[in-house]
C-alpha cells in the first residue's frame, strides 16, 4: 500500500542510492537480524566447506555399525544403516539450503516476470496474469505441491520447480504494485517516449526500484521453501534417498523415534534454526527498507 | 454492491474451472496410473481390463469433458479404488477434518486474541518483544517435527497421551479419551495460524486504541480493563474474525500434515491415499471440495470486508 | 546385533538398577522369541472374548475385486472360504472341498464339496457357487479379477451335481489345490448373479455374505471392521465372540497399541521396533517362515546384463547376512534359489552358493572385461564405466536395503545410481513398461514350488520381470507342473533349484521370516505365518 508521501519525495534520478544509507544503519541497529545474518553466514560456510573436510561420506556404511552412540569419530553417532550422522547432516544441509536458494531464485524470477509484465503492459495482459495470480493464491498451495510431486516424480529439479511454482504469487503482487507506481514517474515516461524497448526500461529502471522488496521477499521465501521441502520430504514426496536432506533424514528417523530419538531431533532442530534465522533476517530487512513497518 | 457480488462470483467460477483443469491434466498426464495400484503380480491382461473398465483408454480431453459435465450436475463420479461414490468417500472422512479444524480455530482464536491483546497493551515492552519473538519461532518450527517431538515427550516418555488415532467412536465414545486424542493434533495445527492471529490482533488493537472514541471513553473515567476488553476489543474483533477466512487455505494445508502425523483419518490423509493409488475421481472430488471451501470463505471475507472496510469496494 | 543388545541391556541396568539384581532373562529377548507357541498351550480353550488386528486402509469385502489388497485379504479369508486352505503342514488342506482327485492325463480335477455349508444369509452353499465364481468372475477377461492369472490354464468349471465340480484345464497344473487356497475364496451366486461384481457396493463395501467362521457385524470407513462369530459355521464353531480390525495407517501406532494391549496380533513390518517389543512382558514374538523371497534383478532385455557372471559377481559383492542383521534384525535366511524353507519337501541348500567375497566379485568382473583401468574406483570396459541405474519403489524396508546394496556394489567398482520412487511409479516403470536396468523387490507366492510364473520364458510378459530365458529351466518347470507325485516333483525341483542358483534368473537375496507379534494370552494360533493362521480363527482363544 503506497503512501502518497512516498511518491512525492521520490527523487527522479537515483532513488536507490538514498535508500541504501538508511537501510544499512537501520539493519545494523536490529540486533536479532544481525545475529541471524552472521549465524547464516557461519552455517553456510559449515555446510558448504564441511563436507570437503569431513572424512566420512554421507552414504558409506561405517564399520561402527548401526545406531551407534556419540563418539569422537562420529560426533552425532551413526544412523540405522551405520552411516555417519554428522556427514549426513553436513551434506543434507547443503542440499536443503541449495533447494531453498534455487526454489527462491526461480520463484522470484517467475514472480518478477509476471508482476512486471502485468504492471507494464496493462490491459488484457494485466487482467489475465493477475487473475491467474489470484487463482494460484486461492489454492491451498500444499495440496498443489502434494499432488504435483506425487505424479510428477521427485527429482531434485522437480522439487525445486514445484516449490517455486507454488510460491511466486506474493512476489508477483509486490512487483506488480511497484511497477505500477514507478511506471508513472517522469524518468520512465521519458525513456518510453525516447523509444526505449520495454525490456530495457524494465531492466534499467523498474527492476532496480523493486529490488529492495524483492530481496525481502526472497529472504522470507528461502525460509518458506526450506519448510515446504522438509514437509514434503516428511510425507515421502521430497528429494529421495540416497541423497540426504534434513527433511528425508527426519522422515527416516520417525521409525526410530523410540529407539534413537536423536536421529529425529537433530535435523528438525537444524531446520528450525535456519528457518528462524532467515525469517528474522527477512523481518529485519523489511523493517530496514521500509520504516513504515517498524512498530506501528 | 450487487455488481460486486456478481463480479466476485464470476471470478470464483473461473477460478474453480482453472483449478479443476490444472489438477485433472496434471494427474492424468503423469507417470503411473490406477493400474499401478493393482498388485504387482497382475498380468498385462488384468491391467488392460481395468483400463477399459475405467474408460482410461479415451483421450484425456474427452475424459475431462465428461468429468466436468457430470460434476456440473453434482455427480463427482465413482472412486476407482472402492467403487463407491466419491461424494460418499469424502463425506465419510470430512467430519474428522471439520472436527479438527473447528477445534483448532476455536483454540487459536481464543489464545491468539488474548496474547495479541497483551502484546498490544504492553507495546514496546518486554512482553511485547517476547510475544513477537515467539511468533516468529512459531512460524519457523516445522509443524510435523514439533508433532513428532510432542509424541516423543507426551506419548513415549510420559505416556500421557495416545500417539495416534481418532479415538473410539459411537458406543465406545468417551469424552476424556476423545480429548486425549485430539489435543495434540489441535495444538500442532494451531501453530500454523496462531502466530498470524496474534500479529493481526495486535495491530488491529493498536489501531482501535489510538482512535478518538476510545480516548473519550477513557476520559470519562471508565476502568482500563473495561475500556480494553469491552470497547476496544469488540471493535478490533471484526477484522480478526475475517482474517480467519484468509487463513483457511493455510489451515487446510496444515491439516494434511497434522492428520498424517497423528493418524487422524480426515480429508488430508484421504488425498494422500488417493494420490498414491491414482484414484483420479477421488483426487478431483477432494480438490473440488477443498477449492469450494476456500473460494466460499474468500467470498464471505470479501463481503464482510466490503461492509467493514470501504477500501475493498474501491478495489472491485 | 549382539553388541547392540548388550548396549541396550547396560542402559537398562543403569536406568533401572533393580533389573540387574533379578539378573536373568529380561534383557535377552531372543530366548522368548524361540519359544514354541500356539498349540502347546496347556489350558482348555475358553469361550468368548475379542481380538484386535490392525489393517492399514479400508477393505473391500470381495476377494476378487481388483482393489482388494492385503488389508482386504486378512478379512476376506475369515469371512469367506476357499475350496482348500493353507494346511498346518504347509500343504493344501480341505476346506469347502472335502477331497479331490485328478484324472490320469492331469487335465480334469474333481472336487467333492461339503454338503453342510450355509451362507451367512442362510442360503445353502452348492457347486453352482463354485462354478459361478470361476466361470463368471475369474475367467471373464473383461473383469480383470485379482489373481486370475493363476488360473490361466483353466478352461471352465463344470457342475457335476450339487456337491461335485470338475475343473477342466488346458494343460496340467499340479499346483491347482495350492492356488485354490491363495486368496481364492468362493462368493455367493445368489447375490452376484446378474450384477456387476465390482460395482455391487452393497456387498463389497457394506454387507458381505460368506461361509466363514465369522460374519460382518459393523464397518465404519477409516475406523474399524467388526466381525462376529458365525454360530452356523460348518466346522468347529469359533471360541472368540468377535474379531475387530482397526484401520491404522501408521506402523508406529501398531507397535504402540500392541504395547498398550489395544492390539492383539499382527505381522510386524517395522523390524526396528523389535527391541522395544522384546522388552515388554506378555508379548510373544515368533519368526515364521513364509513362501517369499527377496530378489535383485538385472533386465535381461539388455544384452550387457545377460551374462550370468555379472549377476554372480554382484551376489559375491553383497554381504547379505549383514543386511539381514541390520535391516531385518536377523529374521531371514540367505536364499540360494526361489523355493523357500517353508516348502520343506522341496527346499534345498545343495546348490551353488555365493558367499560374501568381494575379491571373487572383482575376479568375475575382470573375466567379463570390467576392470578399473584409470584408478577412479569404478570398473570400465573399453573405456566405458559400468554404470547401472537402480530403480526401487518405496515400501517397507526396500529403501534401506537398496541403499546398502548400492554401497556394496560401489565397493567392487560398479557405479550404481539409485533412483527411489513412489510405488505406483515403480510399477508403471518397472512392471508395466519394463523400462529399467536393475531393481529390487520380493515375491510372495502360493505354497507350491511351481515358479513358472516368475521364471519361465513364456512368462516374460508377465511376472518374469527380468525377462530371463533358459531352456533347461523351462523344461524342468514344465515337468514340475505336470508331475503328479511329490517324489517325482522333489527330484525335478531339486534340479530346477540347481539351475536357478547357477544361472541366476534372479539374484536371490534371502527368504524373509515374518515377525509375528501377539499378546501372550492369545492362544490356539497354529505355527503358521499370520496370514495363514487366519484360516484357523475358529481355533483361536484367549487364555484366562
Amino acid at each position: 500500500m503506497e503512501t502518497p508521501a512516498n511518491i512525492e519525495t521520490a527523487p527522479e534520478v537515483e532513488p536507490v542510492q538514498q535508500r541504501k544509507v538508511t537501510f544499512w544503519t537501520s539493519l545494523h541497529r536490529n540486533k536479532i537480524a544481525m545475529l541471524a545474518f552472521w549465524f547464516l553466514i557461519v552455517l553456510h560456510v559449515i555446510v558448504f566447506i564441511g563436507p570437503l573436510v569431513w572424512s566420512y561420506t554421507p552414504t558409506e556404511m561405517t564399520t561402527t555399525g548401526p545406531l551407534a552412540n556419540w563418539s569422537w569419530a562420529h560426533p552425532f553417532g551413526t544412523d540405522d544403516l551405520g552411516r555417519d550422522v554428522f556427514a549426513r547432516m553436513l551434506h543434507g544441509g547443503r542440499i536443503t539450503l541449495l533447494v531453498g536458494l534455487a526454489a527462491m531464485l526461480f520463484s522470484l524470477l517467475i514472480g518478477t516476470i509476471i508482476g512486471a509484465c502485468a504492471g507494464f503492459f496493462g490491459k488484457v495482459v494485466e487482467s489475465i496474469l493477475m487473475r491467474v495470480t489470484e487463482a494460484m493464491m486461492a489454492i491451498p498451495n500444499f495440496f498443489f505441491v502434494l499432488v504435483a510431486l506425487t505424479v510428477l516424480g521427485t527429482s531434485p529439479m522437480m522439487v525445486i520447480i514445484v516449490i517455486a511454482c507454488s510460491g511466486w504469487m506474493e512476489v508477483a503482487r509486490v512487483v506488480y504494485g511497484e511497477t505500477l507506481k514507478w511506471k508513472e514517474y517522469e524518468f520512465v515516461e521519458a525513456a518510453n517516449a525516447a523509444g526505449a524497448k520495454p525490456l530495457r526500461i524494465l531492466i534499467k529502471y523498474i527492476i532496480p526500484q523493486v529490488l529492495p522488496s524483492i530481496i525481502v521477499s526472497g529472504t522470507l521465501m528461502i525460509a518458506w521453501a526450506i519448510l515446504t521441502e522438509s514437509a514434503i520430504s516428511y510425507l515421502g514426496l521430497g528429494i529421495q534417498p540416497p541423497t540426504p536432506t534434513w527433511g528425508n533424514m527426519l522422515q527416516n528417523a520417525q521409525q526410530y523415534l523410540w529407539t534413537a530419538p536423536v536421529l529425529g531431533i537433530l535435523p528438525g532442530a537444524a531446520i528450525t534454526l535456519i528457518v528462524l534465522a532467515y525469517n528474522f533476517l527477512g523481518d529485519g530487512l523489511r523493517d530496514a527498507l521500509d520504516p513504515k513497518f517498524v512498530k506501528k | 454492491m450487487l455488481r460486486f457480488i456478481l463480479n466476485r462470483l464470476g471470478q470464483s467460477v473461473v477460478l474453480m474451472l482453472i483449478v479443476t483443469m490444472i489438477t485433472f491434466f496434471l494427474i492424468n498426464l503423469a507417470p503411473g496410473g490406477p493400474t499401478g495400484a493393482m498388485r504387482m503380480e497382475a498380468s498385462p491382461e488384468e491391467r488392460q481390463a481395468i483400463i477399459e473398465r475405467l474408460g482410461l483408454d479415451q483421450p484425456v480431453i474427452v475424459r475431462y469433458g465428461q468429468w466436468l459435465g457430470d460434476a456440473l450436475q453434482g455427480d463427482l463420479g465413482t472412486s476407482f479404488n472402492s467403487s463407491e461414490p466419491v461424494i460418499k468417500r469424502i463425506f465419510d472422512r470430512l467430519p474428522y477434518t471439520i472436527e479438527l479444524t473447528v477445534f483448532t480455530v476455536i483454540f487459536s482464536v481464543t489464545i491468539g486474541i488474548i496474547i495479541g491483546v497483551i502484546s498490544a497493551i504492553k507495546r514496546g515492552r518486554a512482553q511485547d518483544h517476547f510475544i513477537n519473538f515467539s511468533s516468529v519461532i512459531g512460524l519457523s518450527v516445522p509443524s510435523f517435527w514439533l508433532g513428532l517431538m510432542f509424541i516423543l515427550l507426551f506419548s513415549v516418555e510420559l505416556k500421557w497421551l495416545p500417539a495416534s488415532g481418532v479415538g473410539p467412536r459411537g458406543e465406545a465414545f468417551d469424552l476424556v479419551t476423545y480429548l486425549k486424542h485430539i489435543i495434540m493434533p489441535v495444538i500442532i495445527l494451531s501453530m500454523t495460524i496462531l502466530p498470524n492471529i496474534v500479529r493481526f490482533t495486535r495491530s488491529s488493537m493498536l489501531e482501535v486504541i489510538s482512535q478518538n472514541y476510545i480516548r473519550t471513553i477513557r476520559a470519562k473515567g471508565a476502568k482500563e480493563f473495561i475500556v480494553l476488553y469491552i470497547h476496544a476489543l469488540r471493535n478490533a474483533l471484526i477484522p480478526v474474525i475475517t482474517v480467519i477466512g484468509v487463513l483457511i487455505p493455510r489451515l487446510l494445508s496444515g491439516a494434511v500434515i497434522t492428520e498424517t502425523i497423528f493418524g487422524w483419518t480426515g480429508i488430508g490423509s484421504l488425498i494422500i491415499e488417493a494420490a498414491n493409488s491414482r484414484d483420479y475421481p477421488l483426487v478431483m472430488g477432494i480438490t473440488v471440495v477443498i477449492t469450494l471451501v476456500v473460494v466460499l470463505s474468500n467470498l464471505v471475507v470479501d463481503l464482510v470486508y466490503s461492509k467493514v472496510d470501504p477500501r475493498v469496494k474501491n478495489l472491485a | 546385533m549382539k553388541t547392540k543388545r548388550w548396549l541396550f541391556l547396560i542402559m537398562l541396568v543403569v536406568t533401572i538398577g533393580m533389573i540387574a539384581a533379578c539378573g536373568s532373562n529380561d534383557g535377552d529377548g531372543g530366548e522368548q522369541a524361540e519359544q514354541p507357541s500356539g498349540e502347546t498351550g496347556t489350558s482348555e480353550p475358553t469361550q468368548g472374548g475379542s481380538v484386535s488386528i490392525p489393517i492399514v486402509a479400508d477393505p473391500t469385502f470381495n476377494p476378487w475385486h481388483p482393489s482388494a489388497y492385503a488389508e482386504s485379504n486378512v478379512i476376506n479369508r475369515v469371512i469367506f472360504d476357499g475350496l482348500t486352505k493353507f494346511g498346518k503342514d504347509g500343504l493344501p488342506a480341505p476346506n469347502l472341498a472335502e477331497n479331490w482327485e485328478i484324472s490320469d492325463d492331469g487335465l480334469v480335477w474333481t472336487f467333492n464339496l461339503r454338503d453342510d455349508v450355509n451362507w451367512h444369509d442362510g442360503e445353502p452353499f452348492t457347486a453352482e457357487d463354485v462354478a459361478f465364481t470361476f466361470n463368471e468372475i475369474v475367467l471373464d477377461p473383461d473383469l480383470g479379477a485379482n489373481n486370475a492369472s493363476h488360473f490361466s490354464q483353466l478352461d471352465r468349471v463344470e457342475v457335476i451335481d450339487d456337491y461335485t465340480v470338475d475343473f477342466h484345464l488346458a494343460s496340467p497344473v499340479a499346483a491347482l489345490p495350492a492356488y485354490l487356497s491363495f486368496n481364492t475364496e468362493i462368493i455367493p451366486e445368489h447375490i452376484f448373479a446378474g450384477e456387476d461384481p465390482w460395482d455391487l457396493t452393497s456387498f463389497n463395501k457394506e454387507n458381505p455374505v460368506g461361509t466363514g467362521p465369522f460374519k460382518l457385524k459393523e464397518y465404519v470407513s477409516g475406523q474399524r471392521v467388526v466381525l462376529e462369530r458365525n454360530d452356523d459355521y460348518f466346522d468347529q464353531v469359533a471360541y472368540l465372540d468377535e474379531i475387530e480390525y482397526k484401520v491404522l495407517a501408521d506402523a508406529n501406532t501398531h507397535v504402540a497399541q500392541l504395547l498398550s494391549g489395544e492390539l492383539d496380533i499382527f505381522a510386524l513390518d517395522d523390524t526396528s521396533a523389535i527391541e522395544r517389543i522384546e522388552n515388554a512382558d506378555d508379548i510373544t514374538i515368533v519368526g515364521r517362515e513364509t513362501p517369499r523371497f527377496f530378489w535383485l534383478i538385472l533386465n535381461h532385455n539388455h544384452e550387457e546384463f545377460q551374462d550370468k557372471r555379472l549377476s554372480q559377481a554382484m551376489l559375491h559383492a553383497i554381504d547379505r547376512q549383514a543386511i539381514i542383521d541390520t535391516v531385518l534384525q536377523g529374521y531371514g535366511t540367505i536364499a540360494d534359489a526361489g523355493i523357500a524353507p517353508i516348502l520343506s519337501e522341496y527346499y534345498t541348500t545343495d546348490v551353488k552358493r555365493y558367499d560374501f567375497d568381494q575379491d571373487k566379485a572383482r575376479e568375475l568382473l575382470a573375466e567379463l572385461g570390467y576392470e578399473d583401468s584409470n584408478g577412479d574406483g569404478f570398473v570400465e570396459k573399453d573405456g566405458e564405466r559400468l554404470t547401472i541405474t537402480f530403480d526401487v519403489g518405496i515400501q517397507g524396508d526396500l529403501e534401506s536395503i537398496a541403499q546398502m546394496i548400492q554401497q556394496y556394489l560401489i565397493q567392487v567398482g560398479i557405479d550404481v545410481q539409485l533412483e527411489t520412487m513412489d510405488w505406483n511409479s515403480m510399477i508403471d516403470k518397472v512392471v508395466i513398461q519394463r523400462d529399467y536396468e536393475m531393481t529390487l523387490n520380493w515375491w510372495r507366492y502360493p505354497a507350491d514350488p511351481d515358479l513358472t510364473a516368475y521364471m519361465h520364458s513364456n512368462s516374460a510378459d508377465g511376472n518374469n520381470i527380468p525377462a530371463f530365458s533358459n531352456e533347461e529351466l523351462d523344461k524342468l518347470l514344465e515337468a514340475g507342473a505336470q508331475a503328479n507325485s511329490v517324489e517325482e516333483r522333489q527330484q525335478i525341483y531339486l534340479e530346477a533349484q540347481q539351475v536357478m542358483a547357477e544361472e541366476l534368473p534372479y539374484m536371490f537375496l534371502w527368504y524373509p521370516q515374518e515377525v509375528q507379534v501377539r499378546q501372550s494370552s492369545l492362544q490356539g494360533i497354529p505355527d503358521l505365518a499370520f496370514g495363514d493362521a487366519l484360516y484357523y480363527t475358529n481355533e483361536w482363544y484367549i487364555e484366562q
